[in-house]
């Protein structure tokens, strides 16, 4: 229930963190009670106790020569397979959640079918899916779908992309709500180099859309109160969505019944 | 547990009860088990009484048992297209509830109100001092002299620059060109821009000139007698030296970068002008580059494409070459250019570093101040200190009012030391040698007095904590 008279519960912060700018994913776990991110700067994957507070060191870390990370910007966990997985550009590098330390992938995705600019991802397990959003050589930006235990050059299985799509410049990590088939994605200004722009929104399509297909619900843009947002996250039990706005640097809930 | 109701008004009770004389002759034709048909037979003979009643009741299945069956992504297509609504044929009623939801707006919001100061510089020789704001992305100007008083909120500045025109975002570190007091300031990994204004630019004005930068600029200081720009980069961990009057696409004259220079997320930068030494605050986080690999998938930033003296940079970053190292002030020669080894670091446990962030140097004292964000502290480095030592004195103490300081500024012209903390929506001024637990000359705010800050910087992703029904974003 915060808002702008509210500080900040707890903070992890301080050298013994090993935390580092460009944190562009922070997954919570709920069945493990795990907070995990990445660190660009020293090629790892930081995994804290779910309650961590102060200046907490993290529980695992993968890093080192064999794990073949390169600037992970971001990530996400499939806590149900016990999986944690890793985009980076033209490949998906797949490890196992309790992993730690130098430890190579289990499995890489990769290849020039699968057609992947793995900016972002996540993975639907529910459906059995890999959602990964980037662009790739000139397609532009897409939402790209995947079987979950892809591996190997394996064509993505349906694509949303395209003019009608409205799927321009992705604005950050984005949210899936398996049991409804959501995809809760932020899109950043269309023109790029600017610092905000009201043309910005949270878009909702879906793990099964195929094709140029617009989103189902936007909130936001044209002239709308988002102007450079990043993240999502979905708190389901109270049915609302939580957005990151860099350029307004607040944190936004809204009140989403429709998607649940 | 479902209870089954039915409701009974009379005329309905009537027409139920000659239906339930045929129905009785049927069941019991049927072979139904008599406890079903005496159940059914007490519902037929109930009489109504104005409100619902419980007729029967039965368990539902466990609540392990399936309850329904998801069906899997590879499911008949008509089954996921029930899941969807359908964007391309909307009525008018679905047109406009989508419209309605467009525009909805947030239920609650978590913003700063207030400037928090992130860097902080003093011009002397006009009597101001230049705060950087990365709360509301501002550059305040405030007379040198101002103090806010304790009864006040905040202190209003004699000028403010920011605006979607100034290119001012992520502002977290800023210089006074002595001579013009040209404002020039730093953006962090927003903007890979650095942005000079005019000493007297106000409101949403473009910058007087810009000078296009490596991705994640943080500190910076300005050798006058050579006419050197030095910038830290965390990123690629490097130091870029420019001509100070470089604008746009000018290339960096020589840049510092590589394993054998320590530097490792490097933070504050401050200069000996005398002697020619460069000193850096390093967190420690670091990877190394190659400059024979270009990974395609990670294309380096736009900024540097070919230009001389551009530090490596994404595209050459070594696979898996990522360390962690302990926090440290690499020392260099001004002129120190490659992989070039430090003249010499600190570091150690006597050094007692935290997220060293802001640096500045007092030639006349030969001290080197550290501002520890972690430990809401200034520490007094020796110029000369060396190795794993203790800092000479240390400023810190809740009579200081520093919380998470992240600038920090030597006014040798006036032996006054100024703290930007970025944690309480302060600046704080302090005789040169301060030394504990001791209360500021002055206060500047632009907050509430006491009132911690919000501290949000450039919010990317996000989380829910579902267990403790917590936000959980990092800065």
């Amino acid at each position: 229930m915060a808002d702008s008279t509210s500080r900040p519960v707890r903070k992890i912060e301080g050298q013994k963190t090993k935390l580092g700018r460009t944190m562009h994913t922070i997954i919570y776990d709920p069945v493990n009670d795990e907070i995990s991110v990445p660190q660009d700067f020293a090629h790892a994957i930081m995994t804290f106790r779910g309650d961590a507070d102060g200046e907490a060191t993290p529980i695992r870390i993968i890093q080192g020569p064999q794990t073949m990370l390169n600037g992970p910007e971001r990530h996400t966990v499939d806590w149900v397979n016990n999986e944690l997985y890793v985009p980076q550009g033209n490949e998906i590098l797949v490890f196992n959640r309790l992993d730690n330390g130098n430890v190579a992938p289990k499995r890489i995705f990769k290849g020039p079918d699968t057609k992947l600019g793995a900016d972002a991802m996540a993975v639907d397990t529910l459906n059995n899916l890999l959602v990964v959003v980037g662009p790739y050589e000139r397609e532009g930006l897409k939402i790209r779908m995947y079987p979950r235990t892809a591996e190997g050059n394996i064509k993505p299985l349906r694509q949303v992309g395209g003019p009608k799509s409205m799927i321009k410049r992705l604005g950050g990590p984005f949210a899936l709500f398996p049991p409804k088939g959501r995809i809760i994605m932020t899109m950043r200004p269309a023109e790029a180099g600017v610092l905000g722009g009201d043309d910005s929104f949270t878009g909702i399509w879906s793990v099964f859309d195929d094709g140029d297909i617009p989103p189902h619900w936007t909130i936001g843009g044209p002239r709308g109160e988002l102007i450079m947002p990043r993240g999502v996250a979905l708190d389901e039990k109270n049915k609302n969505i939580i957005v990151t706005d860099k350029r307004l640097n607040a944190i936004l809930t809204y009140h989403f019944p429709e998607i649940f | 547990m479902r209870n089954k109701k039915l409701k009974t008004p009379l005329g309905a009770w009537l027409a139920g009860g000659s239906l339930g004389l045929i129905a009785a002759s049927l069941l019991f034709m049927s072979g139904i088990p008599s406890r079903h048909l005496i159940n059914a037979s007490e519902a037929a003979l109930r009489k109504p009484a104005g409100v619902a009643q419980l007729i029967a009741a039965e368990s539902l299945p466990a609540e392990n048992s399936p309850m329904c069956e998801w069906l899997p992504a590879s499911a008949a297509v008509s089954w996921s297209a029930s899941l969807q609504q359908s964007p391309g044929a909307d009525s008018d009623d679905a047109a406009a509830e989508r419209e309605a939801i467009r525009r909805r707006p947030p239920l609650r919001v978590i913003k700063d109100q207030y400037a928090s100061y992130s860097a902080v510089a003093v011009d002397p020789v006009r009597d101001e001092v230049i705060m950087s704001d990365e709360s509301l992305f501002q550059i305040l100007v405030y007379d040198r002299l101002t103090n806010t008083p304790p009864q006040a909120s905040m202190s209003e500045p004699k000028r403010m620059i920011g605006g979607l025109d100034t290119k001012v975002d992520y502002i977290c570190g800023l210089y006074i060109d002595p001579g013009s007091g040209d404002i020039y300031a730093i953006n962090n990994d927003t903007v890979d821009t650095m942005v000079i204004f005019d000493r007297d630019a106000k409101g949403n004005v473009p910058p007087t000139r810009e000078l296009y930068t490596p991705h994640g600029t943080y500190g910076i200081a300005v050798h006058e007698a050579d006419a050197e720009l030095f910038l830290t980069i965390q990123h690629d961990s490097a130091v870029v030296v420019f001509n100070k009057s470089a604008v746009k696409d000018d290339p960096p004259l020589r840049y510092l970068q590589g394993e054998n220079t320590k530097l490792a997320d490097p933070h504050g930068i401050a200069l000996d002008q005398k002697r020619g030494l460069v000193y850096v605050a390093n967190f420690g986080s670091v990877h190394y580059h190659d400059e024979n690999l270009d990974n395609p998938s990670r294309p380096m930033y736009s900024r540097g494409e070919g230009k001389p003296n551009w530090p490596l940079t994404r595209n050459a970053a070594v696979p898996g070459s990522g360390r962690f190292y302990p926090p440290s002030i690499t020392v260099y020669d001004k002129n120190a250019k490659g992989n070039t080894p430090p003249l010499r670091m600190i570091h150690g446990p006597k050094a007692n570093l935290d997220w060293p962030t802001g640096l500045a140097y007092d030639p006349v004292d030969n001290e080197l101040f550290v501002t520890n964000d972690m430990r809401d502290e200034v520490a007094v480095f020796d110029g000369d200190a060396s190795g794993d030592v203790a800092p000479k004195r240390v400023l810190h103490g809740p009579k200081t009012m520093i919380k998470n300081p992240t600038g920090v500024w030597v006014d040798r012209q006036n032996n006054e030391l100024w703290v930007a903390s970025f944690g309480n929506y302060t600046a704080t001024v302090f005789p040169l040698n301060a030394s504990g637990d001791v209360a500021p000359k002055r206060v500047v705010r632009s907050g509430p007095l006491g009132r911690s800050a919000l501290m949000i910087g450039n919010p990317h992703p996000v989380a829910y904590d579902s267990k403790r029904e917590q936000i959980l974003v990092p800065n």
